[in-house]
């Protein structure tokens, strides 16, 4: 991952890349707009705007940013950019409690994820929408767990409505992803370039050139 | 891709102000910049991936695209192309859109004279840590179009670089010199002598007050309008610059293609003017982002991010995608012969005012149905602007062709590898670090302008058997030394794939296709043309309105306002 850039490195401690994965509808934005501003909509249709929303929490002393990336409804025909899933971090992988589909297709999303993700990636899974009424439930617990013990990762059943386990899902694999970055002591990597306004050199001969051989 | 199942899905909703066919980068651009003006957008790729001509793809996927894009599509396509006038009968009668008549949509070859060679069988099991783009040779100059589009769309979130070490320029000798990356590093060079050092400051400092003053209108420090419009060549002569100094300069910074020292027979002759534009971009690339060094930078994970950066900005923007869907038909309008909407591979007839096309599509002919006369004549009218080929090579070998640099330029201008060499050829070297190749090999791209396959592989081989040893087994005349001019140990060739691409121009009337990737090593022209596209789509719509950051360098705050030039005229 870039190295945050030098002003900034008092901000945090570490900058963590998170993704959500799953299919259409099983309450991605709404898991991530409970995390990152504590609001909930109902009136959520498809995913258009959001891009990422960054928050940064603490643990065990150390402050973790945490930025959390959203499919931009790319998901919905299978589409994500295989750029989506460059130097993410940890996934976690949400389906809804109602859809039995959408845990079946679990599997598919995680078969995406060996292809185009780093191999050392964090994922954590999660059963989205258990505030629902039993009656309406066509996945149980039991099911879940299952499925996250087979791949011996984390499982969370979670309500983005009612705010139900949503904090601790961000910080499970917060930690875990934390804890790995401590343990593999974060080499320093080459830097990476990063095109930003910011980091633009300003020198005074810079902008009269520019101007020239750019005009459009 | 992973689905051998797979169904083709229903698309809602139907209608779309623009229908975009193919993910290749201006296909791209355009989808990001009507959904950022608040245009609904459907983006389809027939592919699994992104990209189109443009993408990178694992080592196994390279043959297999270019050679399916190197026949008509007859052959490539599903059988149940032919029923398709059957099919049309069922469409007329759709009542609503009775008006409308389909017409196929197939592809054309836009590649010829493939040629894959492999001498490592195990290469292909690392197929997937390949990523090679079909553009190569492709960088970004930090003060070029492209990454001015990137910063103004927001695209550049989502892609990072590194730079190229770089750059160098190889002398009839053979040599390979160092390009500068600075003023100051001209000036260090012990090959020249203090009358050089002064003429080359002289021509600086000339260029520089020329740059200050081009803005505003007179001033005394401008080139003159005559010395603009002659060969750039001619402008460096008079300037009586070092022959060494002059031949970096027009083939390794300004980046001419064909031969300047032969004026009559060259097709493209660099004017001062562009010469200088090209001079300046370099010049105020270097040191434009902090920490980086050159002028020139590599996208990680190759030149294919960057349709994948337009396309996730286009998608936060609102734009539907939906790859794995070949379009089989456009539905036209009888009466006004123009482009309202797609028939796709489903069956599903989607609508919208505005299509754009990639290159590799066309309208096969004859039609397979009758239209209307003026329809026909209209539709047969379509031609594709053709400007020559680019000859391409992609290498992959297990060590640098120069040591201590992983990722570098390499220029070898006319004549430099033999004496009927009239372009010249780029060679471009991604080392593992850029994420493009397992760790421990190396990518070479090559490229060179020609009029034909025979013309374009020839350069492309001179310059392999220079650069590179190739296998007993596949040993070409003439290549059997195994270190170069310079006395390194010559790389070892693994894999290779050489193959001719056609340049074809855009074109927008009655419909629009963009344009295939063209013959330079940066997208300056390419962003152009798409701009000018867009622009044509949507004259009342700004290319991406300024979003929340405000970009102080670029709205002329720091320059003068435009009242404050009246003091010359």
């Amino acid at each position: 991952m870039a190295a945050p850039p030098a002003r900034a490195r008092a901000d945090y401690d570490y900058l963590i890349k998170l993704l959500l994965i799953g299919d259409s509808g099983v309450g991605k934005s709404c898991l991530l707009l409970r995390f990152s501003d504590g609001s909930f909509t109902t009136s959520f249709i498809t995913t258009i705007g959001i891009d990422f929303k960054i928050r940064t929490i603490e643990l065990d002393g150390k402050r973790i940013k945490l930025q959390i990336w959203d499919t931009a409804g790319q998901e919905r025909f299978r589409t994500i950019t295989t750029a989506y899933y460059r130097g993410a971090m940890g996934i976690l992988l949400v389906y809804d409690v109602t859809d039995e589909s959408s845990f079946n297709n679990i599997r598919n999303w995680i078969r995406n994820i060996e292809q185009h993700a780093s191999d050392n990636v964090n994922k954590i899974l999660v059963g989205n929408k258990a505030d629902m009424d039993e009656s309406k439930r066509a996945v149980p617990t039991s099911k879940g767990q299952a499925l996250a013990d087979e791949y011996g990762i984390q499982f969370f059943e979670t309500s983005a409505k009612t705010n139900l386990n949503v904090e601790q899902v961000f910080f499970s694999i917060a930690r875990d992803i934390k804890q790995r970055l401590a343990d593999t002591d974060s080499r320093a990597e080459p830097q990476t370039i990063r095109i930003n306004q910011a980091d633009q050199a300003a020198g005074a001969g810079q902008i009269s050139q520019k101007s020239a051989c750019c005009g459009s | 891709m992973d689905d051998t199942t797979f169904s083709y899905p229903p698309i809602d909703p139907t209608t779309f102000d623009l229908i975009v066919v193919g993910t290749g980068l201006p296909e791209s651009i355009l989808a990001a910049a009507a959904s950022s003006t608040g245009k609904t957008v459907l983006h389809l790729d027939p592919n699994p991936y992104y990209g189109s001509h443009f993408s990178s793809l694992p080592l196994s996927d390279l043959p297999s695209f270019l050679l399916s894009h190197s026949q008509p599509a007859a052959v490539s396509l599903p059988t149940d192309l032919t029923t398709f006038s059957q099919s049309d009968a069922d469409d007329s009668t759709t009542a609503s859109q009775s008006d409308l008549v389909t017409v196929d949509l197939t592809t054309r070859p836009v590649y010829s004279d493939v040629e894959i060679s492999s001498h490592s069988a195990e290469l292909l099991e690392l197929s997937r840590k390949f990523n090679l783009d079909l553009t190569g040779p492709r960088v970004l100059f930090c003060a070029d179009s492209a990454v001015d589009l990137m910063l103004k769309s927001g695209a550049n979130q989502y892609v990072e670089f590194k730079n190229v070490d770089g750059t160098f320029l190889c002398s009839g000798d053979g040599k390979l010199s160092s390009v500068p990356d600075s003023r100051s590093a001209i000036f260090k060079d012990s090959s020249l002598g203090l009358a050089e050092k002064n003429r080359l400051g002289s021509f600086f400092k000339l260029v520089e007050g020329h740059l200050k003053e081009v803005g505003s209108d007179g001033g005394s420090r401008r080139i003159s309008e005559e010395d603009l419009e002659r060969p750039f060549v001619e402008f460096l002569d008079k300037m009586r610059l070092p022959v060494k100094i002059k031949s970096i300069i027009i083939y390794a910074i300004a980046m001419a293609d064909y031969d300047q020292d032969k004026l009559e027979g060259c097709k493209n002759v660099l004017k001062t003017r562009e010469g200088i534009n090209r001079l300046a971009l370099y010049h105020s690339s270097v040191g434009r982002f902090h920490n980086a060094l050159g002028a020139l930078i590599y996208p990680i994970y190759g030149q294919g991010e960057l349709s994948q950066a337009f396309c996730r900005r286009a998608a936060v923007k609102g734009c539907l995608y939906v790859l794995r869907m070949p379009v089989k038909a456009l539905l036209i309008d009888k009466e006004s012969g123009s482009c309202k909407g797609a028939k796709v591979a489903s069956g599903q007839h989607l609508f919208s005012n505005e299509m754009v096309l990639g290159p590799s599509f066309m309208i096969p002919w004859p039609l397979a149905n009758s239209l209307p006369d003026f329809l026909q004549a209209k539709l047969e009218d379509i031609g594709r602007d053709v400007r020559g080929k680019v000859a391409r090579g992609i290498c992959i070998t297990n060590s640098s062709l120069k040591t201590d640099v992983s990722t570098c330029l390499v220029v070898y201008p006319p004549k430099s590898l033999y004496t009927e060499q009239v372009t010249s050829i780029r060679v471009l070297q991604i080392g593992s670090s850029l994420a493009v190749c397992p760790s421990g090999m190396f990518v070479v791209y090559l490229s060179t302008f020609c009029d034909d396959a025979i013309q374009g592989k020839k350069s492309l081989h001179a310059a392999i058997n220079t650069i590179f040893s190739v296998a007993t087994s596949e040993t070409r005349e003439n290549s059997s030394y195994e270190k170069s001019e310079d006395g390194e140990v010559k790389p070892n060739l693994l894999w290779s794939a050489l193959y001719i691409q056609e340049l074809s121009m855009g074109s927008f009337d009655p419909f629009c296709f963009t344009h295939m990737p063209d013959g330079s090593l940066n997208y300056n022209d390419l962003v152009d043309s798409t701009k000018e596209v867009f622009q044509k789509m949507f004259p009342q719509e700004e290319f991406f309105p300024e979003t929340t950051f405000s970009q102080l360098d670029d709205d002329g705050e720091l320059g003068p306002s435009p009242s404050d030039d009246s003091l010359d005229s």
